[in-house]
C-alpha cells in the first residue's frame, strides 16, 4: 500500500495529526489517532550516594484505521515524513487481513476537549537537587533503621504525560498530568532470620511527598514480617490489606470487561441483572474522583466518563463498554474505552470504589482473623477465566484486632468469583491504595483455603 | 543507524564532562502481531520502536538518558542534562571507534522487513484452531497470536567499541477454553525462537491444537488440590521456571553486588544437590534466548552456573563487574534503548541426570505431578519464590490419580535446590519473557522432569 510521506519538519504535533488523518481519509478510510508524549526523571541510591539518574522525552503516534469495515492498527516513535507515511500504510495494509467489523466505528464526535492543567498537572518550583536529596534520604535513614541490611530497591520519580487524540471526525482532545512517586524496599535482616518489604507514595506535586512516610511503613513492615513463619493449612477468615485487595480486584476486573464478554471469556456474560455477589457488595467505577490517579474526565474515543454502578447489592448491573461492544450487545457506551498508541480498541476500568460497610474495626477484627499484607505470583497464579488462584502470602495472625503472630511461607487459594459470596463483613471506612488507583473499604472473607 | 561522527561527538562531550565511561545504544525495532480469536483475524498490529539510551558513568553511579531523536543536539543536551551534577575534570579520552563486524550465530531467513507472510500466520492459526475445536466439543473458544520481531541494535562506547547486531524473533501461541456448565477452564500451548517465520517447517498446528485443548480439557474436569508440604515432580520444559526463579535471578549480580541475593558470598560453596549442574547459555542456535551480543556489545557465552551442586559462576554486565570483580560473562541485557542494561538470564537449565520417569513418580505416597508450569516470581533478598501450577495431577501411592487445578508451589531458592533428588532423561526447553530491573527480555528455560522431596503446594481442597 502506498501512500504520501507526511511532512513533518517545522510543523505542529496538531498538524502531524491532520496530515496523517488527511491520508487516511484519502485512501476511503476513517481513523483516529493517538500521540503520547512524556519526560521523565528517575533517581535512585547506593551505599549514601546517587546510584542512578535517568532522564528521557518519548513521543509515539498510534494510528487505527476502518476501511471498509475492516480494522488496521499501526504506531511509531519515528516521527519523520516516511516514518508516518509507512505506518498510515501498515495500517491500511492491516485492515485488509481483518473480518469485518460492523460495530466498530469512529464515533461522530468533532469535540475539542481539554482536561485541567493546574489540577492534573500542577507546576511548582523544586530543585533537581531536592528531588536527589529527598533520594539519598530514603535510602541511608532507612539503611540506618534497627536491623535493615540494606536498601536495594528505592527512588523517586516525577512524570510528566500528555496524551492527545485527533480522530477523522474532528475529535482534538488533551490531557496532561503528573505523577510524583517515592518508594523504598529494604532488606532486614537478624540473625539466620530475613525479611524485604517496600512501601511507595505518589502525588501530584513532589512537595506533597513525604519521605518519613515511605520509611516508616517500609521498615515498619520489614521488622513486622522478621519472625515470620507458616501457619496450620486450613481454612480462615482473611482480611486482605488494602494494597492486597486493590491488587486482588485488578487481577479479575476482567469480570466487568464487555470485550471479554463479546469474545465468549468473561464468565459474567449472562449473569447481568443476577446476584453475583453477598448483598452487601456495592461496586462502582468512578473515574470522576479528582483524588485518585484514575481521575479521567473522557475515554479514549473522547466519550464523558461518569460514575458507573457494576455492582449493586451483590447483583451485577452492567459490564463496561466502548462503543463497538456497546453496538455489539445493543446498548449504550459506558465511556470505557481504552486504546494505546500499540492496541487495538478495548476497554478498562478508570478507578475503582467499593461502597464502605457498616462494620466499625472493632467489629470488623473480631476474633481470630488472617490479614494478608502482601501476596505473590498475582500475575501467574490467577485465571480470571476461571476465577481460580493461588498465590503465596505475608502477613499476620490476628485475633480481637491484635496481630499474635507474623506469618509467612503460606499459600492462599480459592475461586474469586465464589469468594465474592463469602463475604462475612465489609468495614466502614474506605482507603486508597498506595497508588491511588483505587479506594475501597477492608472485607473480611470467611473460609479461605491457607496452606503453611 | 546513528551517523559516527554524530557518535563521536556526543561521546566526546560526555568525557569532557568527566564521564568514566559513556555508551550509545541506538534501537531500531520493527514489531508485527497477528491475533486470532476462534476462526476469525482478530487483528493484524505492526509497528516501529526507534531510540537512543546514552549511559554515562560516574564510579559506580549510572547515568541514563534515552531519546526518540538523532539529532546531535538533543543528544549533547542529554548528556549536559545528566552530567550537570558531576562536572568534573576529563578523567579519560575516547579510543577511536574500530568496528567489529560480529558473526551471526542465529541465521534467520524468513524475515519481518522482507515480508511479514501475514497470510501463511493467519492459515496456521486457523489450522490450531481447527484442531483444538476438533478435540472436543466443550473447547468454547480459541485464542491464537503470531509475533515477528526484527531488531536492529547499534553500540558504541568510549572505549572504541562500535557494533552492531539484528535480532530476529518469532513467537506463536494457541489458548483453549473449555466450558462445560458454567465452569471454564484453559490451556495453552507456545513455541518461538530466535528466528524467522521458517520455524513454521517445525511447527505442528495439529499438534498446537490438541495440546492446547488437551490442556483445557483436562483442567475442566481437575479437582482441588491437596495442600501442605509434599514430594512435587516438576515437568521438563517449561518446569525450568523453577530454577529460573529459585536461582537464577539471585545469580544476577544486579542483585549480587546489592547483597540482595542470598547467593552473594556463596561463590564455590555447595548451594544445591550433588545431582544439579546448571547453565545460563546464549550460544544454543536460534534459541529464544539466545543472542549474539549482548546489549553491552560483548559476544554471549555459555556460562556454567553450578557444577555438581557447587557455586561457579555469577552472571555478570559491565557494572556488575566493576561492582564485584567477576568477570563479565556477556549478560548484559535490556528490553529497548529506554533501559539501562543489567545482568539478566539467556537460555538457563538444569542438565539432565539418568533417572526415570515411572521410578519418580513410583517413589512418591502422597504428593503432586506438576506437568506443566506457568509463571513465577522470587524475592532476591530472601530467595522466597513461588510459580504457578497449570497443570497437575495427584499422586498416592505411586500411581497419578486424578488432576488438580489452582496450584501454586512456594518455597526459597537455597532449600529448594538442596531438595532436588532425581533428575529425568526428557531434557526440554520453553521460552518465556522475563521482567525484571531493565525490562521484559526474552529467556528460555529448560530441565528435564524432576522430583523435589519437600516444597509447599498451595492447593484449596
Amino acid at each position: 500500500m502506498s501512500t504520501s510521506p507526511v511532512k513533518t519538519a517545522n510543523i505542529t504535533t496538531a498538524q502531524m495529526a491532520e496530515q496523517v488523518l488527511d491520508q487516511v481519509m484519502s485512501a476511503g478510510a476513517t481513523g483516529d489517532l493517538i500521540i503520547d508524549e512524556g519526560e521523565t526523571l528517575s533517581l535512585k541510591a547506593r551505599d549514601g550516594e546517587l546510584e542512578e539518574y535517568k532522564v528521557s522525552s518519548s513521543r509515539i503516534f498510534g494510528l487505527r484505521v476502518i476501511k471498509d469495515g475492516h480494522i488496521g492498527t499501526a504506531y511509531s516513535e519515528a516521527v519523520d515524513a516516511d516514518a508516518l507515511g509507512s505506518m498510515v500504510g501498515q495500517a491500511l495494509n492491516n485492515a485488509s487481513f481483518g473480518k469485518v467489523e460492523s460495530h466498530e466505528n469512529i464515533l461522530p464526535n468533532a469535540d475539542h476537549l481539554q482536561t485541567d492543567d493546574e489540577l492534573l498537572c500542577p507546576q511548582e518550583q523544586v530543585s533537581i537537587e531536592q528531588k536527589i536529596e529527598m533520594t539519598l534520604e530514603i535510602e541511608s535513614e532507612l539503611t540506618a533503621k534497627d536491623k535493615v541490611k540494606n536498601v536495594p530497591y528505592n527512588g523517586v520519580q516525577d512524570i510528566t504525560s500528555q496524551r492527545q487524540i485527533f480522530s477523522s471526525a474532528g475529535l482534538n482532545a488533551l490531557t496532561r498530568s503528573r505523577m510524583c512517586a517515592a518508594y523504598a524496599y529494604a532488606l532486614a535482616e537478624d540473625g539466620e532470620k530475613n525479611a524485604m518489604q517496600g512501601s511507595s507514595q505518589v502525588s501530584r506535586l513532589f512537595s506533597d511527598l513525604n519521605a518519613s512516610t515511605v520509611i516508616d511503613k517500609t521498615h515498619e513492615k520489614c521488622i513486622g514480617l522478621l519472625d515470620g513463619k507458616p501457619v496450620p493449612s486450613k481454612h480462615y477468615d482473611v482480611i486482605f490489606d488494602t494494597e492486597c485487595q486493590v491488587s486482588a480486584f485488578g487481577v479479575f476486573a476482567m469480570m466487568f470487561s464487555g470485550k471479554a464478554a463479546k469474545d465468549g471469556i468473561n464468565p459474567m456474560r449472562d449473569k447481568i441483572g443476577s446476584a453475583i455477589a453477598d448483598s452487601r457488595l456495592t461496586i462502582y467505577d468512578h473515574p470522576l474522583n479528582v483524588d485518585g490517579f484514575g481521575y479521567h474526565l473522557f475515554d479514549a474515543e473522547g466519550t464523558a466518563t461518569k460514575k458507573s454502578e457494576l455492582v449493586v447489592d451483590g447483583c451485577l448491573q452492567t459490564l463496561i463498554h466502548n462503543s463497538a461492544t456497546a453496538s455489539y450487545f445493543d446498548t449504550e457506551t459506558t465511556g470505557h474505552a481504552s486504546r494505546g498508541p500499540r492496541s487495538t480498541l478495548g476497554v478498562n476500568l478508570h478507578q475503582v470504589e467499593i461502597a464502605k460497610g457498616s462494620e466499625d474495626l472493632s467489629t470488623l477484627h473480631s476474633g481470630e482473623y488472617l490479614e494478608l499484607t502482601d501476596l505473590t505470583g498475582l500475575h501467574s497464579g490467577a485465571n480470571a477465566i476461571s476465577g481460580n488462584f493461588s498465590f503465596g502470602a505475608s502477613g499476620y495472625l490476628c485475633k480481637d484486632g491484635e496481630r499474635i503472630q507474623a506469618v509467612r511461607g503460606i499459600t492462599v487459594a480459592g475461586n474469586f468469583y465464589e469468594m465474592l459470596n463469602k463475604i462475612s463483613m465489609i468495614g466502614n471506612q474506605q482507603n486508597w491504595d498506595e497508588g491511588r488507583s483505587a479506594l475501597m473499604p477492608s472485607i473480611r472473607f470467611s473460609d479461605v483455603a491457607i496452606s503453611g | 543507524m546513528l551517523n559516527s561522527k554524530t557518535a563521536e561527538s556526543v561521546i566526546d562531550h560526555a568525557l569532557s564532562l568527566g564521564a568514566d565511561f559513556a555508551e550509545l545504544f541506538v534501537e531500531k525495532n520493527e514489531t508485527n502481531v497477528v491475533s486470532t480469536l476462534s476462526d476469525e483475524v482478530q487483528s493484524v498490529e505492526s509497528g516501529i520502536n526507534f531510540g537512543i539510551g546514552l549511559r554515562l558513568v560516574y564510579g559506580t553511579k549510572v547515568l541514563y538518558g534515552y531519546t526518540n531523536k538523532t539529532d546531535q543536539d538533543e543528544l549533547l543536551r542529554i548528556a549536559s542534562v545528566l552530567a550537570a551534577k558531576d562536572l568534573r575534570d576529563p578523567v579519560s579520552t575516547l579510543e577511536s571507534f574500530n568496528f567489529n563486524q560480529i558473526s551471526d550465530i542465529h541465521p534467520a531467513r524468513k524475515i519481518l522487513s522482507v515480508d511479514a507472510e501475514t497470510e501463511s500466520k493467519i492459515a496456521y492459526l486457523m489450522a490450531a484452531d481447527r484442531a483444538a475445536r476438533a478435540a472436543g466439543e466443550q473447547i468454547s473458544q480459541t485464542r491464537g497470536s503470531c509475533m515477528q520481531r526484527e531488531q536492529h541494535v547499534e553500540i558504541f562506547n568510549s572505549e572504541g567499541l562500535h557494533t552492531n547486531d539484528k535480532r530476529n524473533y518469532i513467537r506463536s501461541s494457541l489458548t483453549a477454553i473449555a466450558s462445560d456448565d458454567g465452569e471454564q477452564a484453559t490451556g495453552s500451548w507456545n513455541d518461538g525462537g530466535l528466528l524467522g517465520w521458517e520455524i513454521e517447517a517445525g511447527l505442528n498446528p495439529q499438534h498446537t491444537g490438541e495440546e492446547a485443548a488437551r490442556q483445557a480439557l483436562v483442567n475442566l474436569t481437575a479437582k482441588p488440590c491437596p495442600s501442605g508440604r509434599m514430594p512435587v515432580i516438576i515437568g521438563n520444559g517449561f518446569g525450568g521456571v523453577i530454577f529460573h526463579e529459585a536461582c537464577g535471578h539471585l545469580l544476577e549480580t544486579t542483585s549480587v553486588a546489592k547483597k540482595a541475593s542470598v547467593f552473594h558470598d556463596q561463590m564455590g560453596e555447595i548451594i544445591a544437590s550433588s545431582i544439579v549442574s546448571a547453565v545460563d547459555d546464549g550460544t544454543m542456535a536460534n534459541e529464544w534466548g539466545s543472542i549474539n551480543i549482548d546489549d553491552e556489545g560483548m559476544p554471549t557465552q555459555r556460562t556454567q552456573l553450578i557444577k555438581d551442586g557447587q557455586l561457579t559462576n555469577f552472571l555478570v554486565d559491565r557494572i556488575g563487574a566493576q561492582q564485584t570483580g567477576f568477570a563479565r560473562s556477556g549478560s548484559g541485557r535490556r528490553e529497548s534503548y529506554k533501559f539501562a542494561p543489567a545482568s539478566r538470564m539467556r537460555n538457563t537449565f538444569i542438565e539432565p541426570g539418568d533417572a526415570k520417569m515411572d521410578d519418580m513418580i513410583a517413589s512418591i505416597d502422597k504428593g503432586i505431578y506438576a506437568s506443566h508450569m506457568g509463571g513465577g516470581s522470587v524475592q532476591p533478598g530472601t530467595g522466597e519464590f513461588n510459580f504457578a501450577v497449570t497443570e497437575g495431577y495427584y499422586i498416592e501411592n505411586g500411581k497419578i490419580q486424578y488432576p488438580v487445578k489452582a496450584a501454586t508451589l512456594i518455597s526459597t531458592g537455597p532449600k529448594v535446590l538442596k531438595e532436588i533428588s532425581m533428575i529425568g532423561q526428557d531434557f526440554s526447553l520453553a521460552c518465556g519473557m522475563c521482567g525484571s530491573i531493565s525490562g521484559a527480555v526474552p529467556t528460555t528455560v529448560g530441565q528435564a522432569t524432576l522430583k523435589v522431596d519437600d516444597i509447599l503446594v498451595g492447593g484449596n481442597a
